[in-house]
């Protein structure tokens, strides 16, 4: 508040859109302003009515294991971390965001193609981002990568470590393709590291077509 | 994104809380998704969901539900939820009939979720598993207000607009239904449970 004046902190704002479609201003006075590079990238990755113009898809994360059994992105034997900065409602910088690509990059991530954070490394081999976004924030952000199986150890100890040096939060999720006999290969090295996932899960049931063709696992 | 993933709460509470989201995988069978997106959505409304939407339009809590459905985009997202898992095996069984060819996801709890589909015939494919918040959680809400938060994965419902709905309960201003509703909103894509939510806070007003 300004002299009883309610303003928005530019710095901080996302560009979410929330108070502009809610209608909360008795005057009507919100607006939203055409944005441009950089700014555009908070409304890109905080506003889930703003398609990425790069994956086509409207929010900031990509198709990941909702589309597995059609797209084989995450294959047996390979596990995927989604690493959402920002998540649950805190929001998060991009240099947070370059310390969490760095720290992933130095343990051999793949990165997702397919993800907007993604598009905007400038070495996906060191998890570099562009200088220009680095101060940028946004509602969330998720660095989206895979390792074979047996790299998970490693890059969740290095992600415990990085984790302690971001401003923020990070929810944090691991994608697995399920075993034929039902279960789920990652189990084992979760309890290792002492991790017990949630309760509830988020579960691709195969119903898509045409199905993937995976190489078969054991 | 992992919109429908990482909704905290009970196994209790989380019992009545099942979304399902529906997406064509880009460059494989999203040439003509949209009418088989919006037929997701028609056999979801048939069993009665307590919220319901699409990324691109907007929820049952903005529009009219026919109208969101005949209009679905080939490039969208769609959604809904249920707080019976009874419903979400009657969709399943009605979807794997149908047979529309679509990715589908059900979160909810695992093992729930893992029972229900092999009611219907189905095997979990891909899991998606939430390890937790990690970083500085001394930046969060409490965990009340978290329960209700995190239904809407893009963080469209404030913290403080959830604390002031609790407030406005506990002074008899406003009913738990009716602060629910208002939460709901925001929510665009339809992923929010507004049952789940009336039941947490009337709960967190005690």
């Amino acid at each position: 508040m300004e002299e009883g004046v309610a303003k928005i902190n530019d710095d901080e704002c996302v560009e979410c859109g929330v108070c502009f479609r809610s209608g909360v201003c008795p005057v009507d006075c919100f607006t939203e302003s055409e944005l441009s590079w950089p700014r555009i990238l908070r409304a890109v990755l905080s506003n889930p009515l703003t398609e990425s113009p790069d994956t086509r898809v409207p929010g900031r994360g990509t198709e990941e294991v909702k589309t597995n059994e059609v797209s084989g992105r995450i294959k047996p034997g390979f596990v995927g971390l989604a690493i959402e900065l920002g998540r649950p409602g805190i929001g998060t910088r991009f240099h947070d965001v370059q310390k969490v690509t760095q720290a992933m990059a130095e343990v051999g991530a793949e990165f997702e193609a397919e993800n907007p954070v993604t598009f905007w490394m400038t070495d996906k081999k060191t998890g570099k981002l562009r200088e220009d976004v680095l101060n940028e924030k946004s509602l969330s952000a998720i660095v989206e990568c895979a390792f074979p199986i047996d790299k998970l150890k490693p890059a969740i100890e290095k992600l415990r470590e990085v984790s302690k040096e971001i401003n923020t939060v990070c929810s944090v999720v691991s994608a697995v393709k399920v075993a034929r006999d039902g279960s789920i290969p990652t189990d084992k090295i979760l309890k290792e590291l002492g991790i017990t996932p949630a309760p509830n899960s988020k579960n691709n049931v195969g119903l898509g077509r045409p199905l993937f063709k995976f190489e078969e696992v054991s | 994104m992992t919109h429908s993933l990482h909704r905290q709460g009970t196994k209790e509470n989380l019992s009545r809380d099942y979304p399902l989201v529906a997406v064509a995988a880009h460059g494989f069978n999203d040439k003509g998704a949209g009418p088989k997106l919006g037929k997701f959505l028609e056999i979801c409304w048939r069993h009665g969901p307590v919220n319901l939407g699409d990324m691109k339009q907007g929820s049952v809590f903005t529009y009219d539900a026919e109208k969101i459905y005949k209009n679905v985009s080939d490039t969208t997202i769609v959604e809904c939820v249920f707080d019976d898992l009874s419903k979400v095996e009657a969709v399943l069984r009605d979807l794997r009939e149908a047979d529309i060819g679509m990715p589908v996801v059900v979160s909810g709890l695992t093992d729930s979720v893992g029972e229900c589909c092999k009611k219907v015939g189905l095997e979990i494919h891909t899991v998606a598993q939430s390890l937790g918040v990690w970083g500085d959680t001394s930046r969060l809400p409490r965990k009340e207000v978290l329960e209700i938060t995190t239904m809407c994965g893009h963080a469209m419902v404030s913290a403080n607009l959830v604390e002031k709905m609790i407030d406005d309960i506990k002074k008899g201003k406003i009913s738990a239904k009716k602060a629910a509703e208002k939460l709901t909103k925001p929510c665009e894509c339809g992923i929010f449970n507004p049952t789940r939510a009336a039941e947490l806070l009337a709960a967190a007003a005690k």
